[in-house]
């Protein structure tokens, strides 16, 4: 068993699985704001059976979108059929605040992937952006639709930092939340836990103690039933 | 418990608390509008620590959204009659 005082704050491969894991349940469950994460597996070595499976997480097609001055953040999810409607189409999807909006902007659509980094031992965000025409955004475009995403709010942070980089599955440029820092203030996180957890606890809240700080960066926020649910 | 003025607007009392090597404030207690989001409480201790960067969070190992009322954080995480909220500075990243 684990000793927190010298734990890094950083998972095993193995472990970020099982922390994964319970981390898309627990917001499957009790997140309804969003629509669920999904483990999207990619074996190294796919003839060979293994145990441990190497994967990410994956939560897409986020529809963030801003609707005036009065500033009210909206995510929803906009169905896709088979062939990727395009969003002006589903009239019958939209309610009324989002056909407003449309008439000034074009709809921003997001993927969000939790991937594990071999090298920092923790988990990272990569996310992309593009319209509804599957055109990507840059990140000053998504700096503007995400205040809390500029460098100069990440500055403050000093944190973390977005780079475009190849993703390690997909072999195609994603942003991502640079990890440096993330094990030592994981480790932070639950040493100071007034319930001082077991690490098979701290596995299970892992995730969602991450997210809580990652989140922030992207304007993705967790409710608190999902944090008092332990 | 926090207070409960005639106007029924409540403050909540903060309890700021240095972890890792951050430094220690000499007023560590304070009262905040229930009402206020938990972005004041980060802009204090930054205006405090004169420091821009820093680790905020609270004892049930999450960093609360500054968007977060103070009142809902204090309800959900706030013990003893009042909320604790951790902060440590800047460690090594790059």
């Amino acid at each position: 068993m684990m000793d927190l005082l010298h734990w890094d704050g950083t998972l095993s491969a193995k472990d970020f699985r099982i922390g994964a894991v319970a981390f898309a349940q627990k917001w499957e469950s009790l997140n309804f704001a969003f629509p669920p994460w999904v483990w999207v597996p990619c074996p190294k070595h796919p003839w060979l059976a293994s145990p441990e499976e190497e994967g990410y997480l994956s939560m897409e097609k986020i529809c963030i979108s801003r609707l005036n001055e009065e500033d009210i953040d909206q995510t929803t999810q906009i169905d896709t059929d088979e062939e990727e409607a395009s969003c002006s189409g589903n009239k019958d999807v939209i309610d009324d605040a989002t056909l407003v909006q449309r008439n000034h902007h074009e709809l921003h659509y997001y993927d969000f992937h939790i991937v594990y980094s071999n090298t920092f031992r923790v988990p990272v965000l990569y996310l992309r952006a593009y319209c509804s025409d599957g055109q990507p955004l840059q990140l000053d475009e998504i700096e503007k639709e995400l205040p809390t995403c500029s460098s100069k709010e990440l500055s403050k942070s000093k944190w973390t930092f977005i780079t475009q980089e190849e993703h390690p599955h997909l072999k195609r440029p994603w942003y991502k939340l640079h990890p440096c820092g993330t094990g030592e203030w994981m480790k932070l996180l639950f040493l100071n836990d007034t319930a001082q957890p077991k690490f098979e606890v701290v596995l299970e809240l892992y995730l969602l103690s991450w997210f809580s700080v990652v989140g922030q960066v992207v304007g993705l926020r967790i409710p608190f039933k999902m944090l008092n649910d332990r | 418990m926090a207070a409960e003025s005639p106007s029924s607007v409540r403050k909540v009392v903060v309890h700021l608390r240095a972890t890792g090597d951050a430094p220690i404030l000499k007023q560590a207690k304070f009262k905040i509008l229930g009402s206020d989001k938990f972005a004041k409480v980060i802009d204090f201790l930054r205006r405090q620590l004169h420091r821009d960067t820093l680790f905020v969070y609270v004892n049930s190992a999450f960093s609360p959204n500054p968007d977060e009322l103070v009142i809902d954080l204090y309800n959900n995480f706030g013990f003893d009659g009042k909320l604790v909220v951790n902060y440590a500075c800047s460690m090594a990243w790059g």
